[in-house]
């Protein structure tokens, strides 16, 4: 039998800087979690394939990896952490005063259907806010996104805002039905706007369908929430998005806020304000978020929820390399001193400084030299001295 | 990146009707029709490069971003599939994806499991998933019609543009299973850092098919 040892497609082994780099990310963004009051939470990484079933999950069943469980149900790792959280808040804080706020650092996993390059495991930090409705929640989820990115240290980023129900009041005015509502949906987030021309003809040239025309192009500054208004002749979910847009200018955020209304992924998830955020230097959204009104409900709570996860590797990816450190003192200690060579390691920084574990001084020293290492600290008899290398 | 696009034309057929469009949308193409050894061809009187390439290429180049926009038909997005921008039918190219058989043989009639030679195998696997038939696709990159003639297969899904070639070949095409012509595609990044550069060339294209269609007694 001829096995394999290399790791499966799409996981790959992360040396060094690759997790040090992971490791600021997740430390920097759960820093800023906790000031803000979050507290942490902590899902499994198996999940019955039920909990996403009954949640309507957005995430096709093709995607979830699956694991085989002793109890003969269907298990998958977890591809998303907001359904499990959302249980979480639905039963064992189900008596708690709410609203909540929950933060996670763990990973999802999603099978790849092409061969795209991307990865299976994909570790994310994020929270959710359960149990605020209504224009503040908002705010202040939207300006912790802004605020999630500048603390990883992205210096070029933005967070583009929209708004589910901006399409479902457009499709709604066309008396479209969820089959139809599901057709334009398709088209439009398939960026196929030459069948969705022809698939809105027969809907006439009432403003909602030009609105709908033009969906795709309803990205840019807030120029755009003007075009929409002109476009659609006023939708409350355009005004929500400009009463955003004046606070969090008022804040200081407005540099970071762009729009797209043309944003419709998640559709049967999403209930209102969805935003994503994108860093310069890496293809695709590495922030993706908003409000989720009926998922909590599911699990026997009906309450409201909002939140965001951020993809912490394509963050880290787009941040300056961060040096390792450089090895500089190899400690070589006689029978008796291994107390003070320990406290001289644990005396200098991080990494420049380890045991060493030969029995002579002469091979401490030579292992020295092959790490690069410019000195021999010894422990003996004697007491203790440099030695050069 | 400078302040023009690029675009990547299929070459061939798609690249003549291109270069007709452009002239009528006022853009002196000369460079393009008269290419010499350069391989990116500036327009002279508008932000526009062109370079040619081959139908999945031309997918190829707008995915990776290479190329802003591109002009491919419909059949090989079909096939290839991506993501990207598809933002205007040029009525060009026009042709239909058809199902053809033996003359005299009954294609629906049994129950026995089919075979189906295409050079599309992914569009031909779509057709039947949608239909609820499973059978088997087997991809031929030739003359597909010498498929069922040598007894390989029961069909084949083909683009058909006369009928000519499968007609002199013993075969009727009995089903339709997709009407294509040339689109104009958009790279997703260059749409959002384009916009309104983009938006205007789509805008000059559009205003000629419009004038076409009205002169021709409009669709």
């Amino acid at each position: 039998m001829k096995l394999t040892i290399n790791t499966p497609e799409g996981t790959r082994d992360r040396l060094f800087t690759e997790c040090q780099e992971r490791r600021q990310v997740q430390e920097r963004l759960t820093r800023l979690f906790r000031q803000r009051g979050y507290l942490e939470v902590s899902t499994p990484d198996i999940e019955y394939y039920d909990l996403y079933a009954l949640s309507d999950s957005a995430i096709p069943q093709e995607r979830m990896v699956k694991v085989d469980d002793p109890s003969g149900k269907f298990c998958v790792m977890r591809p998303d952490s907001t359904t499990p959280i959302a249980r979480v808040a639905a039963t064992k804080l189900r008596s708690v005063c709410l609203p909540q706020r929950l933060y996670y650092e763990q990973t999802v996993y999603r099978v790849n259907t092409s061969h795209d390059g991307g990865s299976r495991e994909i570790p994310q930090c994020g929270i959710e806010l359960i149990g605020a409705a209504g224009q503040k929640a908002d705010l202040e989820i939207v300006a912790m996104a802004i605020d999630a990115l500048k603390a990883c240290g992205a210096a070029r980023f933005h967070i583009e805002l929209g708004h589910a129900g901006f399409f479902r009041d457009l499709t709604s005015r066309l008396n479209m039905d969820r089959e139809q509502m599901e057709s334009v949906r398709l088209l439009i987030e398939g960026k196929d706007l030459t069948a969705l021309d022809r698939f809105l003809t027969s809907y006439g040239d009432s403003p909602a369908c030009g609105a709908l025309k033009r969906l795709s192009w309803l990205f840019g500054g807030p120029e755009v929430l003007t075009e929409a208004e002109r476009l659609s002749g006023g939708s409350e979910s355009v005004e929500l998005l400009r009463t955003l847009y004046d606070e969090l200018s008022a804040a200081g955020y407005g540099q970071y806020i762009r729009f797209d209304l043309g944003m419709l992924h998640q559709m049967d998830y999403y209930t209102g304000v969805v935003f994503r955020g994108y860093v310069e230097g890496a293809g695709d959204a590495v922030l993706s978020g908003g409000r989720y009104d009926n998922l909590v409900g599911v699990f026997g709570r009906e309450t409201q929820a909002t939140g965001f996860g951020v993809d912490v590797d394509s963050v880290a990816r787009t941040l300056p390399e961060t040096p390792l450190p450089q090895l500089r003192t190899v400690v070589y200690y006689e029978p008796g001193y291994l107390a003070q060579a320990l406290e001289a390691v644990d005396s200098r920084p991080a990494g420049t400084c380890e045991l060493s574990p030969c029995r002579t001084l002469e091979s401490s020293r030579n292992l020295a030299r092959e790490k690069g290492a410019e000195s021999v600290l010894v422990f003996d008899k004697n007491g203790e001295r440099v030695e050069p290398v | 990146m400078s302040d023009r696009l690029r675009i990547a034309i299929t070459k061939g057929r798609l690249l003549e009707q291109s270069i007709q469009l452009f002239e009528a949308a006022g853009l002196d193409c000369g460079p393009v029709r008269d290419p010499g050894r350069r391989l990116v061809h500036s327009i002279p009187n508008y932000p526009l490069d062109v370079v040619l390439a081959k139908a999945p290429d031309v997918i190829t180049y707008v995915e990776h971003g290479v190329c802003d926009l591109g002009i491919v038909g419909q059949d090989t997005i079909l096939e290839k599939g991506g993501t990207f921008f598809s933002v205007l039918d040029l009525g060009f190219g026009a042709c239909r994806f058809a199902l053809a058989i033996q003359e005299g043989s009954d294609f629906y009639g049994s129950y026995k499991s089919k075979r189906i030679a295409s050079k599309y195998p992914e569009f031909t696997r779509a057709f039947f998933a949608a239909k609820g038939m499973d059978v088997d696709v087997i991809k031929i990159e030739g003359s597909v019609e010498l498929a069922p003639i040598l007894g390989l297969a029961d069909a084949i899904v083909d683009i058909v543009e006369t009928g000519a070639t499968l007609k002199a070949n013993g075969l009727v095409p009995v089903e339709t299973a997709a009407q294509v012509s040339a689109r104009l595609i958009v790279n997703i990044a260059s749409m959002k850092l384009y916009k309104n550069q983009i938006d205007d060339f789509i805008v000059k294209c559009r205003a000629q098919l419009t004038e076409r269609d009205s002169r021709s007694g409009g669709m």
